[in-house]
């Protein structure tokens, strides 16, 4: 009893101590916090007025990924340096790897609790778990990436974003033509062998828009090009993406494209002696041989714009989508090296046209749907069965790609594209 | 030297500690895993005061956090209700997991496609008892093997959960999906929605009304004593008459069932859409609250919340700290290890070699 009375003792007295030790650390902290923040607040204050934002960004990955998510941060840690110099500092809470489930309410409450007057969500499937959630919280801003429900939900405070992203998948179709082109014109192959093959997520409408953009763009200057699609039905399975372009490789394409979140695709180019472009990310590095270009959606601009609004009271627009001509559309270095000659003028040439509005990358006379041109196609679904039911996309002699909406819409099957699975269609 | 060697440390078993001694112990592992928590924090670079301040506040710090907290316990709570009776009667049932998804598959049927046909109220009630039978076939399968043929029945129950949780992948990608390509059931209409009592949907009313049910069927029932006999010793049961077989199929249908209302009190109440981490690691993570609380009914409200604050509070602590949540995982894993642990130490005591130093003196 007495032994027992004494162990209870000396496990208070360490307890205690421990207690002390641990109060120290935690007084010892905050001075170090406020230490590194104060700087940031006198950098600002060169500007006539510092203004701090608090925003909150939900993550499906982390920047290992060094596809969808990195690229969200490569836009945050831009948009932060160019509102710094407007006199704007940006307090960024990121929530990392959360899942298109309750998990994604649960941040958003957690963001909102914490005092973020913004929050992005930057993930599809995030949408529906935000929307929950913000009815609760009418003074914080929330931000629905790339979908498409929350511009029209009848709330101020909800918005999409995208960008016009089937832009840069045409200027990256051109690369790939030329190359083809270049291997027709030197005998490499015959002009019926000029096949791509590309690996695609989902048969869903944002990779189709993508995809048919790309391939467009490519036969805009190699006329004979065809395409496979494979679906590996998910957005990043590295293996399954790496299959699918085996596969692809090993039925005779000689041109590799994704819609996938991985850079597997461009390393099994590159193992199976073929060309490649690739999404997301500059993919030279790791398939120096067979990457020639890549597209990505640069957030930067939005990002500024949105949270620039907010920090000034201002609303900002609940539907936006940009292309080339606000920057949110980018290419990334052309691989030089393997890229036909003159690609890089040919590049210039035709991004002027797309940002004076001269070309359309849906353009009708382009591109026929079971050999007859397309007249008339519905943009939006307004009634919730998920087929589009309203807005006739088609006039002007073009389909008008995110017009209506920020999200595409465009999902039609258009001749010369083979798809080889539906995945979960 | 011819004496037989006594170890150093030996286990006795202790029987009748006094409760207050048995509390100290427990208050102790808790305090101890605290101080290793400290230390991982420390190591983090995190100060552990200010840490555990954060996951406190941010758990109950606000009213909107005590509903979060509430919403991660009220499955918690009820998949430990559902698995103790089993668990009482040494059936190991790892298959929550898989009864809650199975009650969600049944639930959401309802909810998608008779929401326009039938009024809120009944509409609910359908779908609960819907989950509730899906569940409870679910938990019967194992169950009937069990006593049929004798087959193990962890491995059958953990199997089990991954065939439903199959299920409701291709659901999501096949018949069920919303819109094309998009892997995701849409949400359910307001109709098949749990109302909300007081911000918290009501499943948490739901599962305190099983608590004193579970009390009640376990302590003061036929029912509940056949489960104990069979629990101490199944000959014992067979010798008293008890047709065990019976018995185990109607407990873990008992079982499944209420797995199968968590199921349909999670993907109506909390998710109010289906989708394959409905469960969420609910199933196996109740196995510890029904062990910590050496499966009495009430015990299980408060280390349900225990446990709800700590991953609550363990959020917090990311999203404040910008510590990762691998972090808070481990200090959460910590307490889980200390608290189970400190059982040993309440069942069992250690002796120590006596006069130890005189017996070295001598050889």
């Amino acid at each position: 009893m007495k032994k027992f009375l004494a162990i209870l003792l000396s496990l208070v007295m360490v307890l205690s101590l421990a207690a002390c030790g641990g109060g120290s650390g935690g007084e010892t902290t905050p001075p170090a916090d406020s230490n590194t923040s104060e700087p940031a607040g006198d950098q600002g204050s060169d500007a006539p007025e510092t203004k701090t934002v608090k925003v909150g960004l939900i993550c499906i990955g982390d920047e290992n990924d060094q596809g969808y998510t990195y690229n969200f941060i490569r836009g945050k840690e831009a948009a932060t340096e160019a509102l710094a110099a407007k006199g704007i500092t940006v307090k960024w809470v990121t929530k990392w790897n959360i899942k298109e489930d309750v998990s994604c309410e649960d941040a958003n409450i957690e963001l909102a609790d914490d005092g973020c007057q913004l929050i992005i969500n930057n993930s599809f499937g995030f949408e529906d778990h935000m929307l929950k959630v913000v009815d609760d919280y009418p003074e914080v801003e929330f931000i629905a990436c790339t979908n498409q429900g929350s511009w029209n939900d009848g709330r101020d405070n909800t918005h999409n974003a995208f960008a016009n992203i089937y832009e840069g998948r045409y200027l990256a179709g051109i690369v790939a033509g030329m190359k083809l082109q270049q291997m027709i014109d030197e005998g490499t192959i015959t002009a019926d062998k000029a096949v791509i093959g590309y690996v695609g997520a989902f048969s869903f409408a944002e990779v189709v828009s993508g995809f048919t953009s790309y391939f467009l763009g490519a036969r805009s200057v190699c006329p004979s090009v065809t395409m496979k699609v494979q679906f590996v039905g998910s957005w990043s399975d590295a293996t399954e993406e790496a299959n699918a372009a085996s596969a692809l490789a090993d039925m005779g394409c000689v041109m590799i494209s994704q819609h996938s979140d991985n850079t597997t695709p461009a390393t099994t180019a590159q193992s199976k002696g073929v060309y490649h472009t690739g999404y997301n990310n500059d993919m030279i590095s790791v398939a120096p041989e067979a990457s020639l270009i890549g597209t990505r959606i640069n957030w930067a601009p939005y990002f500024e714009y949105a949270i620039e609004a907010v920090a000034n009271g201002e609303s900002f627009d609940q539907d936006w989508c940009h292309g080339m001509d606000e920057g949110a559309v980018v290419m990334t270095d052309l691989n030089e090296a393997i890229a036909a000659p003159g690609t890089a003028e040919k590049l210039a040439e035709v991004e002027e046209q797309l940002r004076s509005g001269k070309l359309q990358v849906f353009d009708t006379s382009t591109f026929t749907i079971q050999g007859a041109k397309l007249e008339s196609a519905f943009a939006l679904d307004t009634d919730g069965d998920f087929t589009p039911d309203s807005e006739e996309a088609v006039f002007d002699g073009a389909f008008h790609e995110s017009y209506f909406q920020s999200a595409p819409y465009f999902n039609l099957p258009i001749d010369g594209i083979e798809r080889l699975n539906e995945a979960f269609g | 030297m011819k004496e037989k060697k006594t170890p150093l440390i030996r286990l006795a078993k202790r029987d009748g500690m006094e409760g207050w001694k048995v509390w100290c112990i427990r208050f102790g592992s808790i305090l101890f895993a605290l101080l290793l928590g400290a230390l991982v924090m420390g190591l983090a670079g995190a100060s552990p005061v200010t840490a555990y301040g954060t996951m406190i506040s941010g758990a109950l710090g606000k009213k909107s956090a005590i509903r979060q907290t509430i919403k991660i316990a009220v499955p918690l709570l009820g998949c430990a209700l559902a698995i103790a009776p089993c668990f009482k009667m040494r059936f190991w049932n790892i298959g929550a997991e898989g009864q809650i998804t199975a009650g969600a598959v049944a639930a959401s049927y309802f909810a998608l496609f008779w929401a326009d046909r039938l009024p809120s109220p009944v509409l609910l009630v359908v779908m609960g008892l819907a989950g509730a039978v899906a569940g409870g076939v679910w938990a019967l399968i194992p169950a009937f093997f069990k006593a049929r043929w004798n087959t193990n029945e962890t491995l059958f129950t953990l199997m089990m959960n991954y065939i439903i949780i199959g299920v409701v992948r291709w659901l999501q990608g096949g018949p069920w999906e919303g819109r094309k390509g998009s892997q995701i059931i849409p949400q359910f209409d307001k109709a098949a929605c749990l109302p909300r009592v007081l911000g918290v949907h009501c499943g948490w009313i739901i599962v305190l009304v099983l608590v004193v049910f579970m009390h009640v069927y376990m302590n003061h029932t036929k029912h509940g004593y056949e489960i104990a006999v069979i629990g101490d010793s199944v000959n014992t049961a067979r010798y008293a008459g008890m047709n065990v077989g019976r018995v185990m199929m109607r407990t873990m249908f008992l079982s499944g069932a209420i797995s199968g209302i968590v199921g349909f009190i999670v993907a109506s109440g909390a998710n109010n859409t289906l989708y394959d981490g409905v469960a969420g690691g609910v199933g196996f993570t109740s196995i510890t609250v029904a062990w910590l609380s050496q499966l009495n009914a009430f015990a299980m409200v408060a280390i349900s919340m225990l446990l709800a604050v700590l991953s609550k509070g363990a959020e917090t602590l990311q999203t404040r700290m910008a510590v990762p949540t691998s972090i808070s995982d481990i200090i959460t894993g910590i307490l889980l290890f200390c608290m189970l642990g400190c059982e040993f130490f309440i069942n069992y005591k250690l002796i120590f070699r006596k006069n130890s130093h005189k017996e070295a003196a001598k050889s």
